[in-house]
């Protein structure tokens, strides 16, 4: 059971509570209050700690429309490309670049057949006596192959001969 | 075929065992060479004696110490050009070269005992070829007393990107090629047609 006192001692404290905030002009009392002091007060970075911005502000955003309000070629004409170059360290980027995958990745055989870059093998490549040589080979690794195919046959093996010796195989060491 | 169809397979074939006709084409070029070069030694050499001495020498073929001389210089041809470059000027030709069986660059020693045991294979009435055709890995007798095989090792791909080149070349001009930018052979048709 409460004490009668302590009951009393509350309705007359809300009373009071009462009468002084319909006593109060609200809004005289804010415009005195410094507001850029008191955002001053406020540390924003605990405050944004507590904001869940991928599950609750990005989600609300509509990127797309946003963007579309982006005028880029005005933002480009105001970036200094040139400025932004000159911070761009070239020897680190490279570096990081796998070359010899991108060069991989090259269809030569195309590159030499539509540029001039054809001709100018052609041009250097020592003209009749290369390809008479490159004739020569080739047309004895034909009958090589075409030998080698009907011994195969012949001998009817059942398992492949190894096509190269081991260490050429595993690309351990050129010929 | 074509040369290009043809240059396009070998790239393949680059590292591989070389078969018996580059092998036999090989040899044949250079025992053409190396007879021509001893050939001509002999004839430099009866020269000589004939302008010192005054008298005509004459080499017989049949003789026992001229086929004695002719054996070493053979051996000394192929032993010399395997231990050093694992490849003779016939093989140079033909794109083709001598390895060790594991396919790592032959030993100087190994390449010498290849040119030293390479007589047994026609001694043994050219049976110690044979193995070029029928051993798995294309070795002969001489190849397999040195631990030694012979691989393919020109650049095919080169070849083919020459092969390439050269039918680009003789079609139509690069379609890569600008407006302003003329052929050399063009220019000089116009200046030509222009005179």
């Amino acid at each position: 059971m409460t004490d009668p006192f302590e009951t009393l001692a509350q309705h007359v404290a809300e009373r009071v509570l009462d009468l002084i905030v319909h006593a109060l002009d609200v809004n005289a009392l804010l415009q005195r209050v410094d507001v850029n002091a008191l955002v001053g007060r406020i540390d924003m970075n605990a405050l944004l700690d507590h904001v869940d911005i991928d599950s609750h502000v990005l989600r609300k955003v509509d990127v797309n429309a946003l963007l579309d309000r982006v005028d880029v070629t005005a933002l480009l004409d105001r970036a200094d490309i040139n400025a932004l170059l000159d911070r761009v360290d070239v020897d680190a980027l490279l570096s990081r670049v796998d070359v010899n995958d991108l060069v991989r990745r090259v269809d030569m055989d195309t590159l030499v057949e539509q540029t001039d870059l054809g001709a100018v093998i052609a041009r250097s490549s020592g003209g009749a006596a290369s390809e008479a040589l490159d004739a020569a080979r080739s047309q004895a690794v034909g009958l090589d192959q075409f030998i080698d195919r009907w011994m195969q046959r012949a001998l009817r093996r059942k398992h492949p001969a190894p096509s190269a010796p081991p260490a050429l195989l595993n690309g351990r060491a050129g010929p | 075929m074509t040369t290009g169809t043809h240059a396009a397979r070998s790239v393949t074939s680059q590292g591989h065992y070389a078969g018996s006709v580059s092998r036999f084409l090989a040899y044949a070029i250079d025992i053409t060479v190396s007879s021509a070069v001893f050939t001509l030694a002999l004839a430099a050499i009866s020269y000589v004696a004939k302008v010192v001495t005054g008298h005509e020498v004459s080499w017989n073929k049949g003789n026992a110490v001229v086929a004695a001389i002719f054996v070493a210089w053979e051996f000394l041809y192929f032993g010399y050009s395997w231990a050093a470059s694992g490849k003779t000027i016939g093989m140079a030709v033909l794109g083709i070269r001598v390895v060790m069986a594991d396919g790592t660059t032959i030993e100087p020693r190994r390449g010498a005992l290849r040119a030293l045991v390479f007589p047994v294979s026609f001694l043994l009435c050219g049976l110690g070829f044979l193995g070029i055709l029928v051993q798995r890995e294309r070795r002969a007798l001489h190849d397999l007393i040195a631990g030694t095989a012979v691989i393919y090792a020109w650049d095919a791909r080169a070849a083919r990107l020459r092969f390439l080149a050269r039918a680009a070349e003789q079609t139509a001009p690069s379609p890569v090629r600008g407006p302003g930018q003329q052929h050399p052979d063009d220019e000089d048709a116009e200046r030509d047609h222009q005179d």
